[in-house]
């Protein structure tokens, strides 16, 4: 009888432990493997500065595209096909973004490029990588000739059928800085200082054009040589200029000791400046002066995204070194972008590369669409995002607070 | 199908049970042997039961736990401002005003209300119909007729090329101040409306 009932309770918990694995189990065979296993290697090249001053910016973009070729080949996003990136470091100079961009061309295996980060280097790789028909997505130039062409004010001309950027452009951050520092801040006599790099100079005259018409006054103008660190002759200027806010386009290298050396002089009174000065290392150069300045700087807060939570979590568990920065998302998203057109184009084809797949990626590129880090992800008939959105961020208790988002409806 | 990639290792040679030698003592049968037998059956039992449970629970807590639901946006990311036209009238008011209208877009299932809407420009203030706090339905959209007063002309912007609209919105994941940067024709617009509003008015 003992014996009886302990079998009947071995085969009452046997079957209760196998409805327990039965209700908690699930059907893993579509689950990835921790690499992709495809036949064919598709090669995504990155352009960007990853050595010298701009480096923090550079190697966050770099360590995002890597990012997002693990993830589609442990996904295996495109069926056959594993990524590879291919990184080249620019310095921040336009003439070695050319040669980059040349390489990048000559390797056959590389049907899309992010990058650059600067606006000078985007303008000198364009050409050669729209004469291979060779996809370049920028996650971070922001000057508006480069998708719009130089009469962008005037009548908008789309200059490059391959070039795309997930960036938001400078004819609207410009802008969007004015209103913000006339309106919000309530500054209105301010010193214009600028690198007089297509970037800076760009973004410093949408800047004043909206600030002169919101009824501000431009007390003076300077440029500085990004060559330099010693600005207190300008600093000196500034003071006597009377101004109550300084607004500098130009990147962090030359922002943070311009703020210290102008706040040195005896002027108290914010920088601001455009995405270029977005850094951490803005706020290291700039020292404790620097609290109050501020910067606009494309997007929405990428920590404020539910979309960009996975991004975050994923980028840390990687292990990179260095911070994913301000162009983290942007990057990532302009990747996946270049995946999804792969993706396309292989589906398309019977689910192989077609012979001539760079120019069918290109096409592809003008239709891609999906939810990606930084929000919906495509372009206009110009190549530029969609999505238009841009921040306002001010130094506090050393480090970027966010102040005001806003987003470009028209 | 699919097959898991490591199946069991094949073992070598014979595998059959192999039978007892000739010579070997034949097994107890009396009643301390039945007793040891009982034990053995019951300590058997127990030892199974005892892994089968703690294999199960095992399993059990270690399942894949399904995904929690994503969390939902805050409401500048679902929600969207679209001007559609501007009415300039002229009322013959001690304030002179003018209207335009926008249509407020949500690109999700959840409703987000609109508690305030304003302009960071001294010299003008707005009203809306219906008044604020409106709901804007989930997937839905809802025209909004924003009437503009311009109480000081010379704090007016007169040729803003970018102006903004600043909206106070709620929904279930959080309450947030956004500006909407309205486009090229809105801004045109407005620099007609204002110079119609305030005409040769002081500046």
């Amino acid at each position: 009888m003992r014996q009886r009932s302990l079998i009947a309770i071995t085969a009452a918990l046997a079957a209760g432990a196998l409805t327990l694995t039965a209700c908690g189990s699930r059907d893993d065979n579509g689950g990835g493997s921790d690499s992709g296993n495809g036949d064919t290697t598709v090669v995504i090249g990155v352009d960007a500065p990853l050595t010298g001053d701009l480096s923090a910016l550079g190697l966050g973009i770099k360590n995002s595209v890597d990012l997002a070729t693990k993830i589609a080949n442990k996904e295996k996003y495109v069926e056959g096909v594993t990524f590879k990136i291919e990184a080249l470091d620019d310095q921040g100079q336009a003439s070695v973004g050319q040669q980059n961009a040349t390489k990048l061309v000559a390797n056959k295996d590389v049907l899309g490029v992010v990058g650059p980060l600067n606006s000078s280097v985007g303008e000198a790789m364009q050409k050669v990588f729209d004469t291979a028909k060779l996809v370049e997505v920028s996650p971070a130039n922001t000057n508006p000739a480069l998708t719009q062409g130089v009469n962008w004010a005037k009548e908008k001309e789309r200059p490059y059928k391959s070039y795309f950027r997930t960036a938001t452009t400078d004819a609207i951050q410009g802008p969007f800085a004015a209103q913000y520092v006339f309106n919000d801040a309530k500054k209105k006599k301010v010193f214009v200082i600028d690198d007089k790099k297509t970037y800076g100079a760009g973004l410093a005259a949408t800047f004043t054009a909206e600030f002169k018409k919101l009824g501000g006054q431009v007390v003076g103008t300077e440029h500085i040589n990004p060559e330099s660190k010693d600005f207190s002759a300008v600093a000196t200027k500034v003071k006597n200029s009377g101004a109550d806010v300084v607004y500098y386009g130009g990147e962090y290298p030359q922002a943070g000791p311009l703020s210290k050396q102008i706040k040195e002089a005896g002027a108290k009174i914010p920088l601001v400046g455009g995405d270029g000065i977005y850094s951490a290392d803005f706020i290291k150069l700039a020292g404790a002066a620097g609290a109050g300045d501020l910067a606009t700087s494309v997007g929405a807060p990428v920590e404020s995204l539910p979309s960009a939570k996975e991004f975050v979590a994923n980028y840390k568990a990687e292990g990179y070194k260095d911070a994913y920065e301000a162009y983290g998302g942007y990057s990532y998203d302009s990747a996946w972008a270049i995946i999804e057109a792969v993706k396309k184009v292989v589906e398309d084809n019977d689910g192989k590369l077609p012979d001539d797949a760079r120019a069918k990626v290109v096409d592809a590129m003008q239709d891609v669409s999906f939810d990606g880090v930084t929000g919906q992800v495509s372009f206009d008939e110009f190549g530029d995002a969609t999505n238009k959105q841009l921040t306002v961020y001010t130094v506090k208790g050393g480090d970027w607070a966010t102040v005001k988002s806003g987003t470009f409806t028209g | 199908m699919a097959v898991s990639g490591i199946g069991p290792v094949e073992p070598d040679g014979d595998t059959r049970p192999l039978d007892p030698p000739p010579d070997a003592p034949h097994p107890r049968s009396g009643p301390s042997a039945r007793t040891t037998r009982r034990h053995r059956r019951t300590a058997a039992a127990t030892f199974l039961a005892l892994a089968v449970l703690a294999g199960g629970a095992l399993l059990h807590f270690t399942r894949p736990r399904p995904e929690p639901p994503p969390e939902s946006r805050f409401p500048s990311q679902t929600t969207s401002f679209r001007y559609l036209y501007m009415q300039v009238r002229n009322t013959g008011a001690r304030s002179p005003e003018f209207e335009f209208t926008i249509q407020a877009l949500t690109e999700s299932d959840a409703p987000v209300t609109v508690l305030g809407i304003s302009q960071p420009y001294a010299g003008l203030s707005l009203t809306s119909t219906p008044a604020t706090p409106l709901r804007v339905n989930g997937d839905g959209s809802r025209k909004i007729a924003v009437t503009v007063r311009v109480t000081e002309c010379g704090r007016a912007p007169r040729n803003a090329g970018l102006p903004f609209m600043d909206v106070t919105l709620r929904n279930t994941r959080a309450k947030e101040a956004h500006s909407y940067i309205l486009g090229a024709r809105y801004a045109r617009d407005l620099s007609t409306a204002l110079e119609v509003a305030c005409g040769n008015r002081n500046r």
